[in-house]
């Protein structure tokens, strides 16, 4: 009898991008209580962070010096949704936010903590001190329209995405290389992996998912790998956060001021106006412009205060004065998918036009109109490199072009997706065929003396539940990794017994 | 999209009621910052709850109603003085200098005006349909409107009233009330129409509280919270001719008034009616 | 069609509509004003065609007659013609009992030769919609009959009071009939009834339609695409002008309370099964809430209903108040081209640009609005803000000869 061992092929590796809530849990709790003296940030968490019967939980509790007994706080939730409360009140413990006390008469109650209760106050009604890059600054005389920003950003982004995409491709062209820091930290993130023949870098699994995200969603997953090498560069972990989170607070078009800031957050300023997330005229110069990148960190498009300069531009077409809204989307979308599986991208943009190369065909490009074609084989590369069926979908609904969207509103037929349901079904299908196999490890007994001896092996196997594939006639049987020793051990005592 | 997703973002209009001739703003008149405050900071607290949430609101006075955030004529420009996010600093002043400007150029009140409550509703419903439809194909926005006021109810308002609850109902956008002094029959009809909630404030020293206790959850979460239920309302007419409550009444077919007896002429439109008379039993017809 | 005594060019000749021709460039050579300017002009369109008001009738009797035949499964309306009309009429149906609340509806279906009242008339949309969301897998066979479905429809109406319309609105896809009898004959008898008949037809029009709706004053509407039919059937929704021999009379209505208390006693829930759910296959559960008759004491669940034990009519206040905007509406607009006069519209705060080439302006206050705000208030809101929001304004938005119905609204409300 000979056992033999298989082994299983490797798995994808799928990108983990934490949110914000996840990223906070994970930290310390020196390193969370820290964080809670900057305004900022208690805004962005109490805003972005908490479920809804949370946020009403602790605005109930803002004005109560003592803490609240913890029957009261589940009384506040109506009993359908009891549930509901205890996750929120996990996640509010989770977060540090509230803590267990005691109070004189033994019930249990929580109690807020009070750095966090005090800045959210600063935050929400005044007082304090104003943030640190909020200082005042006389007014520009060249400032930058919100367009000029928007082009400046998308710009400096795309060059790191180009990089990804092509590293080759960025010497010589007309677009700009990205410095070396940038590409240490896509190294870092596993984005990209160096090849060790010719030294240079190769897209990884994880960098195509990555690509395929959305630009808010990249840019907040490229700042925390950031913020997890900058302890090495010898920046504050708390200082950069306060300093991004007073960014996504900022408004947009409107100048700051980068005086009163230490040379740690002068040399992080400098970082981010290399990814896009700052503008800044010159190296030296003491005023800078947020863009839309930062301003769009936490949430996706988030509600994105305009300075309104003229004043006929106030209460424009279609917004108001103050608030810009979600109309004057970062990037309109451009693609149209057919039920006959053709795709059309109105777009020059040479990244945007690669992305698609990663998963359809291209047949046709014209100045500004690009066609593809969605075939299995070109669906079958994209996943081969790592891609998921779920992401190709997504990125095509996220760029979808309002056409599509109005069409999708508009219909009578409620489906769940603007894009052709035969098309999603197709593609998922695709994915599903290269999960015909499943794998487990085992180990093979075959070459059996005689047919008493396989019996008695193979109901043991099953009496033990290890037993996974049996042939009779063959006298062949499997039984996984983990049952091996116990079945070897059997077979020792049944073959000394039996002689 | 008949059910409220809690993910969709809220505009919230606020329609305060700034009348000097409202008797608690007579008993007190420093009482209008109090109030102003705690509107401002309940403003923002919306704001706070969503990224995308919007805030508008509106001032009525007694000759006219504006809007006093966002500015119509003039923007501000506001930079942070103190801890507070900048952006509330900005609806902080808004709020405040458009009403200071309301208030000086405002005729000088001849006899006690009641507030246009009405009018001023109705202009928040336009308000809010031009934000709807601009928002970006394929997504929504709940939307609904609370009102401040510690006026009472006004009958002669009763059809512009009832124009806009059905208004709102239609749009799907639910109408809270928040009453300082006086209870108001004719404004709980609109919660009950719309779906919103009423509240008589005890006392009007803790109207934040009130506000956020009550008002700041979207009606969309209001479910899953313990909130005061729904009052009960009386839905029956009153007759023209005597002022009261009646269970059976006559209605005229062409105007819709209505009358607790019988009389051969309509009072309001002046119809001469039909004296009723028993049916004849009709030989019924047999087909074949 | 019939009534264009002008010479008209047919289709198949050269009589098209150039609409390509309408767009022009402007001096910049952009398009996008002319554009506006189109869309402008169909938005307007609808709204001057209504006029004032007289005398209207409120009360609205309808019975509504589906063709069920096999021309009706013709796909030239996606997906077939029946699903697209289902589809429709659920939409009339919610949109008819918003603006009449206390009228009724009863459906008939004309299916092969044979006419099947599926609905009676009845005041509560839900049952109807379910029921037309029920025959959505009916089999289309055949031919239909008009005479029979208009025979049903009469044996009905025939008692219906006489402050009531009585209409009949009938979607035929079909360009012929089977009649057992004398058409004619019937349509005399409706005739004297006074039902009032309206035709949709889905193909073509036919002399017999014809002659029934100008005997019987019906509207007659040929469809021309699935647009064109949602504003035919939708003008059945706005309630019709009071015809001479309409009789109007003082209808007996109930006004029931919603609330639980007994006036005896004090805080008596009493649970009780509703009348409306007895013929259902789900029996309703005992509950304290409901409408009870003032004069049977029967309890319902939804109002608005007629008594079945007593035969009286049973509203709340507000659905009369629904019909109220019928009866006082408010001024058209005047358009006025733009100059300037004013920095924003007054509704909805936007502000006034090049693009919009006219204001409209209420003729009592003077305010002027944007085209959107205007179609918002003349169809939906129907209030003028500005003389809703300016004291003493109140007084211009109703007629002047309705100043008694003003006082008498003082009383109205119950404080």
């Amino acid at each position: 009898m000979t056992t033999k061992k298989t082994s299983p092929i490797k798995n994808v590796v799928h990108l983990e991008c934490k949110n914000l809530h996840e990223y906070l849990k994970s930290q310390t709790a020196q390193v969370i209580t820290k964080l809670y003296e900057y305004p900022a940030i208690c805004l962005a968490v109490y805003r972005d962070c908490i479920p809804d019967i949370a946020k009403q939980f602790v605005i109930r509790m803002l004005f109560v010096e003592q803490a609240v007994p913890q029957a009261v706080v589940s009384s506040w939730g109506s009993q359908i949704y009891a549930k509901e409360n205890l996750e929120a009140c996990k996640s509010l413990t989770e977060l540090k936010i509230w803590a267990e006390a005691s109070i004189p008469g033994g019930l249990s109650a929580w109690n807020l903590n009070p750095s966090f209760k005090r800045n959210l106050k600063i935050a929400w009604l005044g007082g304090g001190s104003s943030w640190s890059m909020f200082n005042s600054i006389e007014s520009d005389a060249k400032s930058r329209d919100i367009n000029f920003l928007d082009q400046y950003a998308m710009s400096r982004w795309n060059c790191l995405l180009h990089y990804m995409v092509d590293s080759n491709a960025s010497k010589g062209s007309e677009i700009e290389g990205i410095s070396v820091d940038a590409v240490r930290i896509i190294l870092h993130a596993n984005l990209m992996k160096r090849n060790e023949q010719d030294g240079s870098s190769i897209l990884t699994s994880q960098g195509f998912q990555f690509l395929l995200m959305d630009t808010q969603s990249q840019v907040w997953h490229f700042m925390l790998q950031y913020l997890n090498t900058c302890e090495q560069r010898g920046l504050s972990l708390i200082e950069c956060l306060s300093m991004l989170f007073q960014l996504s607070f900022s408004t947009l078009g409107r100048d700051y001021s980068s005086e009163g800031l230490s040379e740690n957050m002068l040399t992080f300023l400098q970082h981010l106006r290399e990814f896009g997330l700052v503008y800044q005229r010159k190296r030296k110069e003491k005023r800078f412009f947020p863009t839309r990148l930062a301003l769009n960190f936490t949430t996706k498009n988030a509600v994105v205060s305009e300075n309104i300069v003229n004043e006929s531009n106030a209460f424009n077409k279609t917004t108001t004065a103050g608030i810009v809204g979600d109309d004057n989307k970062y990037e309109k979308g451009y693609i149209i998918v057919e039920t006959n599986y053709r795709v059309y991208a109105y777009t020059d943009s040479k990244l945007q036009i690669s992305l698609l190369a990663l998963f359809t065909e291209l047949l046709y490009r014209f100045p500004n109109v690009t066609v593809g074609v969605i075939t299995r084989d070109s669906i079958r590369q994209a996943l081969r490199g790592g891609i998921t069926a779920r992401q190709i979908i997504s990125y095509l609904e996220q760029h979808a072009h309002p056409k599509m969207i109005e069409a999708a509103t508009n219909s009578t037929l409620k489906t769940s997706s603007m894009l052709p349901p035969t098309v999603v079904d197709q593609i998922k299908l695709w994915e599903n065929e290269r999960n015909r196999f499943s794998f487990i490890d085992g180990v093979v007994y075959n070459q059996f003396l005689s047919e008493a001896d396989f019996i008695t092996l193979r109901d043991y196997a099953s009496s033990i539940e290890v037993l996974l594939w049996q042939n009779e006639r063959t006298r062949t049987m499997v039984v996984t990794k983990n049952g091996h020793d116990d079945v070897k051990k059997f077979w020792k005592r049944y073959s000394k017994g039996g002689g | 999209m008949n059910e409220l997703n809690a993910d969709d973002p809220s505009l919230l209009v606020i329609a305060l009621d700034t009348n000097p001739s409202q008797s608690i703003l007579k008993r007190k008149p420093n009482l209008l910052t109090n109030i102003l405050n705690s509107i401002s900071a309940f403003g923002n607290s919306h704001l706070m709850q969503k990224p995308q949430n919007k805030l508008a609101v509106i001032g009525c006075h007694h000759h006219t109603s504006k809007f006093l955030y966002p500015s119509t004529d003039k923007s501000l420009e506001v930079r942070q003085i103190d801890g507070q996010y900048e952006y509330f600093t900005l609806v902080e002043k808004s709020i405040k200098t458009n009403l200071a400007d309301m208030i000086t150029n405002a005729p000088k009140v001849a006899s006690n005006n009641e507030s246009m409550l009405a009018g001023c509703l109705a202009m928040a419903l336009c308000y809010i349909t031009r934000i709807k439809k601009s928002q970006p194909p394929g997504c929504n926005l709940n939307t609904r409107i609370l009102v401040i006021t510690g006026s009472e109810d006004s009958a002669h308002q009763y059809m512009t009233y009832m124009n806009v609850f059905f208004t709102a109902q239609k749009e799907k956008v639910v109408i809270d009330i928040c009453a300082l002094d006086n209870t108001l029959v004719l404004l709980q009809q609109g919660c009950d129409i719309t779906g919103g909630q009423y509240l008589k404030v005890p006392q009007i020293e803790g109207l934040l509280e009130y506000l956020l206790w009550i008002f700041l959850p979207d009606p969309a979460i209001r479910s899953k919270l313990a909130l005061p239920p729904p009052v009960k309302v009386d839905y029956r007419a009153a007759c023209f001719c005597h002022r009261e409550l009646i269970d059976i009444g006559f209605v005229c077919s062409v105007c819709l008034s209505i009358f607790c007896k019988f009389s051969p002429i309509c009072t309001t439109c002046s119809t001469v009616f039909k004296v009723p008379v028993p049916l004849k039993p009709k030989k019924k017809k047999i087909k074949t | 069609m019939a009534d264009d005594d002008e010479i008209r060019e047919y289709r198949w000749e050269t009589g098209y509509e150039k609409t390509w021709e309408e767009i022009r460039e402007d001096n910049n050579g952009l398009i996008s004003g002319s554009i506006h300017d189109i869309i402008q002009k169909a938005k307007r369109k609808r709204q001057e065609a209504k006029k004032g008001s007289s005398r209207l009738g409120m009360m609205r009797h309808i019975y509504i007659m589906l063709d069920c035949s096999e021309a009706m499964s013709i796909p030239d309306l996606k997906p077939t013609r029946f699903l697209n009309t289902l589809k429709m009429l659920q939409l009339f149906i919610e949109e008819f009992f918003d603006q009449n609340p206390i009228s009724q509806v009863g459906i008939i279906l004309l299916k092969n030769k044979k006419a099947e009242k599926i609905t009676e008339l009845a005041g509560n949309y839900k049952n109807h919609v379910k029921m037309i969301q029920s025959i959505t897998k009916l089999n289309l066979v055949g031919e239909p009959s008009l005479q029979n479905g208009l025979e049903t429809a009469l044996q009905t109406l025939r008692m219906i009071p006489a402050h009531a319309s009585r209409e009949v609105l009938m979607i035929l896809g079909s360009l012929t009939t089977c009649d057992p009898g004398d058409i004619t004959e019937t349509i005399q008898s409706l005739k004297q009834e006074n039902i009032r008949c309206s035709v949709i037809s889905l193909s073509a029009e036919t002399r017999i339609m014809r002659y029934l709706t100008t005997q019987t004053h019906g509207i007659y509407s040929a469809i021309l695409d699935e647009s064109h039919y949602k504003d035919q059937l939708f003008q059945h929704i706005e309630p019709l002008q009071a015809t001479n021999t309409q009789e109007c009379s003082l209808i007996k209505m109930g006004f029931p309370h919603g609330l639980v208390q007994d006036s005896n006693k004090k805080d008596v829930s009493m649970m009780s099964m509703c009348m409306c759910h007895l013929d259902s296959s789900e029996p309703r559960k005992l509950s304290t809430t409901g409408y009870f008759c003032p004069q049977c004491q029967a309890k319902y669940c939804e109002l608005p209903v007629e008594c079945v034990v007593c035969g009286l009519t049973l509203v709340l206040a507000p659905h009369l108040a629904r019909s109220y905007h019928h009866l006082f509406p408010i001024a058209n607009f005047i358009e006025v081209p733009y100059e300037k006069q004013s920095t924003h519209c007054f509704g909805c705060q936007r502000p006034f640009q090049d693009i919009d080439k006219s204001l409209y302006q209420c003729p009592k206050c003077r305010i002027f609005y944007c085209i959107d705000c205007d179609i918002f208030i003349h169809d939906t809101l129907h209030t003028c803000i500005g003389c809703s929001t300016t004291p003493g304004g109140q007084k211009h938005q109703i007629h002047s000869d309705s100043n008694n119905y003003q006082k008498s609204f003082n009383n109205s409300v119950h404080l």
